[in-house]
């Protein structure tokens, strides 16, 4: 499976030139400082710095782009967590548990779990990618819309464990995110619920919308307090505090590995990616965790299960962008444009016939993981400064921040006006107990979930009958709900049973 | 249902969010109906509007509540809640208003009543950061995003 | 208005510091109020990383090496180019604005089926370089080893090959004309529709659908994985294997082309301004012309004939006619 000739190749690649590695910690840097700012997204960061690797060699380029790639995954997690802002889509279940830690005056920890997560996460998608980059590819194409109208399924489980206060709220709030996600272009081609808005036609803008409903409707919340967290004594900025949570993540192996595998399976599908793997992830590690009741209340786990795997898609989507040439987003869009200035094409003949290549780009992120680690330690303790500012200024400045990001990500009006509409729905709708993390995970899966839907009817002759037919001819398809299905009676035999014995325990009590 | 002593409270604003949820969705749904009939253009939002407005139906009850005799429902107080309304009057007219005051001038201005709302009540102080925070910002973004935008002043 | 547009712009590139410094030309400082004395904005109706962004992408220093001035990206992708189309449109018509675009066949569809508020006169084409075909492809271990054996299982049962396709586009006009030559009815048929060439040709490669038709060029990558049935053009392109539609249609089948990018600028500066567009125009062809560029863009696969203003706005017409006959087809419900 791992060519030695290529593996000792890329060795040479790597060490006879001081070149590759000089933009290793500037690519970072980039990577962090953009990822952490609202709306700008890991596209547009690599976008605007691809012109200087015109003029660098082949291998530096990519190294210094997908420096840039994998800090700005990271760096979406450090306003998630402090602020309650998704900068990107990737980062949205880092809220749920980040920011409940911040506020309790876990900050500290939590930027460091999430970091050392992060960072753990792409060092296994990595590995996994040296191991499995063909076979991958060779399984990405064939994923048909039952497969996918599958993984989206599973995603939307999610919505039914964020609405633990009142089921019927959760759904509701869920349901109405479904439905405004399809707004739009359907991929059948008819144009739904624009009310004649053009910038409406693709949809509610996803990015500006989570900013929205997460963030924006906290900080009006927030007006009446006074810094982030009340408690004086747990504003402090700590090192140590940083270092204890990656402690803690390492001490979270299965909770990493399975957010990698996620990452990677999930970020290898073209168009799905990190955005939908983060809650695959989170979804799964909640169901099956002994302490699953508080999840969402600052639970370090919830925020290993995120960051693990999206910072994992990104093996998965360079997987699918090397070895077919297929970019599966906007950053592997960027990194193909790299390859085409260097007059490289990627695809199955480049990955058969230039592995050490592959291998090279393979050990310069294992060394950009690393790095980041140390980098990126100083980013989050200077980030950490932002509990310390007295709410009075942060409310006002964080909202134009979120404003400032949300028409960033188009450069239109459209941003800013789907984010104070967002706001205020989203103020109304924390204010009487509606999740509105299951309206942004039905935003988020919604198209996803109706295309899929819409192809599988179209393939199976809009009939019935048909989808039976051609669901029997896809066993992946069926495979994934079986494990759907079995990871959500076994979660449910478990938590039974962990009432029984709880419920022993107590009666031996009396 | 038996009658018990007490008054029932409406909660005014849950069940404004749930009107504008039904309206929406009524839009929504009325509208892709209109557009086409096709089943494959209702496959997801026909059954997704009927289960919402259930759901609805469902909540609609949990707005109104019995409050027995003597008991006291916890409120917060109205200056609090018009502060929030202020903060969001004004945020809503600084984004729209952005595009044609410029951002610079949109900006400065939203901090500094922002500022105020918030109770910071130092001018000097106020005016001071709001200005040095706006050019960073505008200087920062600016840099980074490849689209011009308006700006007054600066 | 004009002098703010400019400082931001050079803002951006200050700070975006060695990009524009390895870019921008000494040429710059040259020629002092002189068209172009500031950078141009070109405006690409799409999302980085698609075709028309690379092409403008590539393209740019070259041209810029002509005006001395150099070329800024602005990409205002969404609605199938609806809101570049009209972005750009709304721009001053001084010749500090230009786009790049795949004018036809997205501007015919944006007026055709989008009610846009413009028209084709309000663009100019300086030069179309890239001329896109639908081919129909099927997965490169699939059991239709040609277009006869996909017409065969159509003739037998409309709906018994899955088809991947793209609604409101030319491959939908090609597919229709073929089918009602054929005497297959369209209406019978199992189309499975996707929101992108990219995600058409990915279900075409993996066997997720029977067939595809989409633009052929995209296809390119994949070559590998697929086998290409028909192409709809009346010579062979790319070197794509299979039928041409005019081997199973006769010498004067009709089709639509795919896509067809390249460069335009608002009409109204033609009129306006006549001579700033030839200076425009004389750099756009120069840089097409160069063998340099012409070398460099086909090593990254993308387009660079020299058609002119004529051939490109006459061709653009032609398929925006052609559009409009099979407009029922396209808004059909």
């Amino acid at each position: 499976m791992v060519d030695l000739n290529s593996l000792a190749g890329a060795f040479t690649l790597l060490t006879s030139s001081y070149q590759a590695w000089i933009w290793l910690i500037p690519g970072l840097m980039i990577g962090l400082f953009f990822g952490a700012m609202p709306g700008i997204s890991i596209t547009m960061a690599m976008a605007i710095f691809l012109p200087m690797t015109l003029y660098m060699d082949f291998l530096p380029a990519i190294i210094f782009l997908t420096a840039i790639y994998t800090a700005a995954g990271f760096g979406g997690s450090v306003p998630a967590v402090l602020m309650n802002i998704p900068g990107t889509t990737s980062a949205v279940a880092t809220t749920f548990d980040g920011y409940p830690m911040a506020r309790s005056g876990r900050h500290n920890e939590a930027l460091g779990t999430a970091l050392a997560a992060s960072v753990f996460g792409t060092l296994v998608s990595y590995t996994l990618l040296m191991f499995l980059i063909a076979p991958v590819s060779r399984v990405v194409l064939r994923l048909g819309p039952l497969e996918l109208f599958a993984v989206a399924v599973w995603g939307m489980m999610l919505i039914g464990s964020l609405a633990s206060k009142s089921m019927l709220r959760g759904l509701l709030a869920g349901t109405f995110g479904v439905l405004l996600g399809t707004v739009g272009f359907s991929s059948a081609g008819h144009i739904r619920g624009t009310m004649g808005v053009q910038w409406l036609f693709d949809g509610v803008p996803v990015i500006p919308a989570m900013m929205g409903l997460l963030a924006a409707s906290q900080l009006l919340g927030l007006i009446n307090t006074k810094y982030l967290i009340e408690d004086e004594a747990s504003r402090q900025i700590s090192f140590r505090k940083i270092i204890d949570g990656m402690r803690g993540s390492f001490r979270q192996p299965f909770i990493i590995g399975r957010g990698a595998v996620i990452g990677v399976l999930v970020g290898a599908i073209p168009g799905v990616g990190s955005s939908i793997s983060n809650l695959l992830s989170y979804a799964e590690t909640k169901r099956n965790a002994p302490d699953s009741d508080t999840f969402g209340t600052g639970n370090p786990k919830g925020v290993i299960a995120a960051e693990s795997a999206n910072s994992s898609s990104e093996g998965g989507a360079m997987a699918t962008m090397l070895a077919l040439g297929i970019p599966g987003g906007g950053a592997t869009a960027i990194l193909l444009a790299a390859f085409a200035i260097n007059n490289i094409v990627g695809g199955p003949s480049f990955i058969a016939n230039q592995m050490d290549v592959v291998y090279a780009i393979i050990f310069a992120n294992f060394a950009q993981a690393i790095l980041l680690l140390i980098v990126g330690l100083g980013f989050v303790y200077i980030a950490g400064y932002v509990v310390r500012v007295p709410l009075r200024f942060l409310i006002p400045s964080v909202l134009v921040v979120a404003t400032f990001g949300s028409f960033a990500i188009e450069g239109t009006a459209a941003g800013p006006i789907t984010l104070v509409v967002f706001s205020v729905l989203g103020w109304a709708m924390v204010r009487y107990q509606y999740p509105v993390a299951a309206t942004v995970v039905g935003l988020l899966l919604g198209r996803m979930l109706e295309n899929e839907l819409a192809r599988t009817f179209q393939i199976g002759r809009q009939s019935i009958q048909g989808i039976f037919d051609y669901a029997l001819t896809r066993p992946g398809a069926l495979a994934i709900f079986g494990l759907m299905v079995l990871s959500i009676a076994a979660s449910a035999y478990a938590k039974h049973r962990r009432r029984k014995l709880g419920r022993t325990i107590l009666a031996g009590d009396e | 249902m038996e009658s018990k002593p007490g008054r029932i409270v409406v909660m005014w604003g849950h069940l404004a969010l749930l009107a504008v949820i039904t309206v929406v969705v009524v839009y929504y749904w009325m509208d892709t109906r209109a557009v086409s009939m096709q089943t494959v253009n209702l496959l997801l939002v026909q059954p997704a509007s009927i289960f919402a407005l259930l759901l609805v139906l469902c909540i609609l009850p949990q707005c109104f509540r019995r409050v027995s005799e003597g008991e006291e429902i916890e409120k917060e107080s109205l200056s609090e809640l018009g502060r929030v309304f202020a903060l969001m009057a004004v945020f809503i007219t600084f984004a729209l208003s952005m595009q044609y005051v410029g951002f610079d001038v949109a900006t400065f201005a939203f901090m500094v009543i922002g500022l105020f709302l918030c109770g910071e009540r130092n001018w000097f102080l106020n005016i001071g950061f709001s200005a040095v925070f706006t050019s960073l910002l505008i200087w920062g973004y600016g840099a980074i995003i490849p689209f011009p935008f308006p700006l007054t002043i600066l | 208005m004009t002098n703010r547009f400019s400082r931001r712009d050079m803002l951006r590139f200050a700070s975006v510091g060695a990009a524009a410094a390895t870019v921008a030309s000494p040429a710059i400082l040259r020629a002092q109020g002189s068209y172009p004395d500031r950078p141009i904005n070109v405006v690409v109706p799409f999302d980085t990383g698609g075709y028309n962004d690379r092409l403008a992408r590539a393209f740019a220093p070259m041209l810029q090496a002509e005006l001395g001035q150099p070329l800024n990206i602005i990409n205002r992708g969404g609605a199938g180019a609806l809101l570049g189309h009209t972005y750009f449109l709304q721009q001053p018509d001084d010749g500090y604005t230009i786009c790049a675009s795949s004018f036809g066949p997205y501007v015919p569809l944006n007026i055709l089926t989008q009610d846009a508020d413009f028209s084709i006169d309000d663009f100019h084409m300086i030069n179309l370089p890239s001329q896109d075909y639908t081919l129909m492809a099927t997965e490169a271990g699939s059991d239709l080893e040609s277009i006869d054996d996909v017409l065969a299982r159509l003739h037998d049962d409309p709906s018994s090959v899955s088809i991947g396709i793209q609604p409101a586009s030319a491959d939908l006009v090609n597919l229709t004309i073929l089918m009602e030559a054929e005497g297959i009815d369209p209406d019978a048929l199992a189309l499975v529709t996707y929101d992108g060439g990219g995600p058409t040709r990915n279900a075409a490669a993996g066997g997720v659908v029977d067939v595809a038709l989409v633009g052929g060029e995209g296809f390119l990558p994949l070559a590998d994985e697929i086998r290409p049935l028909l192409t709809f053009s009346d010579t062979r392109r790319d070197g794509w294997e299979g039928a041409l539609i005019t081997d199973v249609l006769g010498a004067d089948a009709p089709f639509v082309s795919g896509s067809q990018r390249g460069w335009a600028v608002h009409s109204s500066f033609v009129e306006q301004h006549p001579d700033r567009y030839q200076i425009l125009l004389d750099a756009i062809e120069t840089a097409s012309k160069n063998p340099d560029n012409i070398a460099s863009l086909e090593e990254q696969q993308l387009a660079t004939t020299w058609f002119g203003p004529e051939a490109s706005n006459e061709q653009l017409r032609q398929t925006a006619a052609l559009m409009e006959q099979y407009l029922d087809l396209l808004t059909d419900d």
